[in-house]
């Protein structure tokens, strides 16, 4: 019996575990929500996976500009937004973003000039099927903080340039089950729909879901997202023009007007739609929406 | 003849660790001479200074004040060290390197040609026998065959002078007779041997001369037939009479 | 030379029969094979982020090897005793600075080769194209660096008793180096006198490790650093490595080795 007692012990301590183990399992669960998440990335980093999904975002930007990116010591010249990520050259936003990207100037002494013959010292954005190279990260990105919006859409535009449309509808459907308020995402699967699978009924709803979204959100902001909802409306109003609505377009752009940093131009679209209500036959009836 | 190991008022002292505490001056103003073919004891208590002269004539320390020379070279001098082969009392070698490897690093170090350390460390290997265990790691050595192994290392460069520190420390009875039996091959070929020992009763067999130091001073010199026959006593009774400890006996 | 090239040649032997570039170059491969093998939004031609990775894992795989190699050698070789046996040999405390620098150095020359050649094969499978001269460029710079690094901890390691203070300090000084040598004359320029000299002085003396890191210039498929450009760094290395040596040597002289 003596022989058998320590072995007796360590299974009564192992028999008191796992009693303790099951009343507390039900109780830890309200002391953090860290340890009964399924996300291993969760469990083990908690809310400081957001630093690693920022830093993965930036990599994406690093890796867009194929090196050449301010450092941390050149925060002034560091891009404000990701406009630079999805705008094509010729753009504002893309002529805006090559002024600050100017940040090397002429090197300070000669071991900095020495040292500019090791690194990459033009300003590129990847170009003719290269930009692939910055999705990994911004999947990771998407992997590590579920709740930022801009890795989705900057992800999707990519893939659809890309010619990945199932895939950048499924990144912008994953996007929307963590973020499903986002009116961000809803714009983008509109844009999906109605410019890569010409399904306009799709994303008319789309497109409406997100006008609604944004107007529960924004609409009683102090400083509201006009430039999105300038997109918004404006797409919406496009679509409704091509399927025949010139009543409800004649609207959005209305609603795009008061958002808008360019009225006067959204002004002309809407006199010239006017016009072209009032000379339709009224016998033609509009598509139903 | 020049002596093969010479020092003159070799003095060294070390810096007290605590600052309110003198400078201990381990060796004072020691002058040694031992001739070439001579097997040579160096006997002295613990903290007595031998350790701290074969630190200086190995070239590990320097000398704060006097000299020492190898063959007439300063020991100073890196090339008084070609001639000598040393076995440390604490035997470590490279535990990751085999024997045959050990022995083949030392003989480069020596500039021996590779055809002549093979030779010479096949020959070695089996003195010390340690054939079968030539191509192990050191590091599965028992203690003994480390000691051996170090007595091979210590003999690559076919040594005229051999500095032993307790050569056969560790060792039971049979090593400690192999190591005899090489300390008096060695002296059959004219080799000087320079060991320091604790045990007085091999000294006395082996030794042609000893030397008996006591807190950093040479206290006495000489054949150790001379001793025995001027005290009257062994070696052990002499030893122990020279730094204090047996009432004094009849000169 | 003979002794020096003994001393390299158990420096090297040591490494390989240690398990340290094993486990390195085995998480290395692991890592890199992991995230190679991942399929992103079904594109089987995107390469860069598996150059990146591992790029950063050879690059933080050889710093270990470097600095933790050479850390331990002189004081292993006084806790282990194994110097005096080495010391009592006609060898100057020189040859032992020497040999343990060239033994270190070559033994991280061997593992860059084995990892450069894991690389290659590793983006050369997925972009079918190898820039061979770019590679090579890039494993000589990063050598080279090393062997500043390798001098730099050698000095360490005969002020520092403990190798792991040496390898720690080491660490935190190469890698502030690498991560913001080039931006130390931006940060004093935006400092008040005295620390503006200070720090300015600071960014002339160190020894710019980040001109030899060229990952960028692999990832992102950039041209070859110019020859000259390549040859003057590299003796800008050689004379930092001199220095560290110098120094290491004028430290280990006047060390005392007691038995």
């Amino acid at each position: 019996m003596k022989r058998f007692a320590p072995y007796l012990v360590l299974l009564l301590l192992l028999a008191a575990c796992f009693s303790l183990a099951t009343v507390l399992q039900e109780r830890s669960a309200s002391w953090s929500k860290r340890g009964a998440s399924d996300n291993v990335l969760n469990v083990l980093l908690g809310d400081g996976r957001r630093l690693f999904a920022n830093h993965f975002f930036v990599q994406a930007d690093i890796s867009f500009h194929s090196g050449y990116y301010p450092s941390i010591f050149d925060q002034a010249s560091r891009p404000k937004d990701t406009s630079h990520m999805t705008a094509k050259e010729g753009e504002p936003a893309e002529e805006e973003h090559e002024k600050q990207m100017n940040f090397l100037g002429p090197p300070r002494d000669w071991i900095e000039r020495f040292g500019r013959h090791f690194i990459i010292t033009e300003h590129t954005h990847l170009e003719g099927h290269k930009e692939s190279e910055i999705l990994p990260w911004l999947k990771l990105a998407a992997e590590l903080d579920p709740q930022k919006i801009e890795t989705y859409t900057v992800a999707a535009y990519w893939l659809r340039d890309l010619g990945k449309i199932k895939e950048a509808e499924r990144f912008l459907r994953e996007g929307l089950l963590n973020n499903p308020d986002s009116y961000d995402i809803l714009f983008d699967l509109g844009r999906l729909y109605y410019e890569s699978n010409h399904d306009a009924a799709r994303a008319r709803k789309i497109w409406d879901l997100a006008l609604r979204r944004w107007s529960e959100q924004e609409a009683a902001n102090k400083k509201p997202d006009l430039l999105k909802l300038d997109d918004i409306a404006v797409n919406l109003s496009h679509l409704e023009q091509t399927e025949g609505n010139l009543a409800r377009a004649v609207q959005l752009l209305e609603l795009a007007k008061k958002a808008s940093p360019h009225p006067d131009v959204l002004q002309q679209q809407i006199a010239e739609l006017k016009q072209k209500l009032a000379t339709r036959a009224p016998a033609a009836a509009p598509k139903a929406p | 003849m020049e002596p093969i190991i010479e020092t003159k008022n070799l003095r060294v002292e070390f810096r007290a660790q605590n600052s309110g505490q003198a400078k201990k001056v381990a060796v004072k103003d020691l002058n040694l001479s031992i001739r070439a073919g001579e097997v040579f004891g160096f006997l002295g208590p613990n903290g007595a200074g031998k350790t701290t002269t074969m630190n200086v004539l190995l070239g590990f320390v320097n000398a704060t004040s006097g000299a020492a020379f190898l063959f007439g070279v300063d020991v100073r001098e890196p090339i008084a060290r070609q001639r000598i082969g040393y076995l440390p009392e604490l035997t470590y070698y490279y535990k990751f390197l085999t024997a045959e490897e050990l022995l083949r690093f030392y003989a480069r170090i020596f500039g021996i040609p590779r055809a002549e350390a093979d030779r010479r460390i096949d020959h070695l290997l089996k003195l010390v026998e340690l054939e079968s265990a030539r191509k192990r790691p050191i590091k599965t050595y028992s203690k003994g065959m480390q000691q051996r192994v170090g007595l091979a290392q210590a003999l690559i460069n076919n040594p005229d002078l051999l500095i032993l520190d307790e050569p056969t420390s560790g060792l039971d009875p049979l090593g400690r007779m192999k190591v005899r039996e090489i300390i008096q091959r060695l002296k059959n070929e004219g080799k000087t041997v320079f060991f320091s020992s604790h045990e007085l009763g091999e000294v006395e067999t082996v030794c042609d001369r000893v030397a008996i130091i006591h807190q950093g001073e040479l206290k006495v010199e000489g054949r150790v037939a001379d001793l025995i026959e001027k005290y009257q006593a062994n070696l052990e009774k002499i030893f122990l009479n020279i730094i204090g400890y047996e009432p004094q006996l009849s000169a | 030379m003979n002794t020096v090239s003994a001393l390299a040649g158990v420096v090297i032997k040591e490494l390989y029969r240690r398990k340290d570039f094993y486990v390195l170059f085995f998480l290395t491969a692991v890592i890199t094979l992991v995230m190679g093998s991942v399929s992103f939004f079904h594109d089987a031609k995107i390469v860069r982020y598996v150059k990146e990775i591992a790029l950063l894992l050879i690059w933080v795989s050889a710093l270990v090897i470097a600095i933790g190699t050479t850390a331990r050698q002189i004081p292993a070789e006084r806790e282990s005793r194994t110097i005096f046996p080495l010391l009592a040999k006609p060898v100057t405390r020189w040859q032992v600075i020497l040999g343990k620098f060239a033994g270190c150095w070559l033994a991280c020359g061997l593992a860059l080769i084995v990892f450069y050649l894991f690389f290659g094969v590793v983006s050369g499978s997925r972009e079918h194209h190898w820039p061979l001269l770019n590679f090579c460029q890039a494993l000589w710079l990063q050598w080279v660096m090393l062997g500043v690094v390798v001098a730099f901890v050698l000095l360490g390691s005969v002020v520092f008793a403990a190798p792991s203070s040496n390898a720690t300090i080491s660490f935190i000084v190469v890698l502030g180096i690498l991560v913001l040598g080039r931006y130390l004359n931006q940060v004093a320029l935006q400092q008040p006198e005295p620390l503006c000299a200070v720090i300015y002085g600071l960014y002339f003396l160190i020894p710019h490790l980040e001109w030899f890191d060229v990952r960028d210039l692999i990832i992102y498929d950039q041209h070859l650093v110019g020859w000259v450009d390549c040859g003057l760094a590299t003796l800008y290395a050689v004379l930092y490595m001199a220095v560290f040596l110098v120094g290491a040597w004028l430290v280990f002289r006047r060390k005392p080795l007691n038995l």
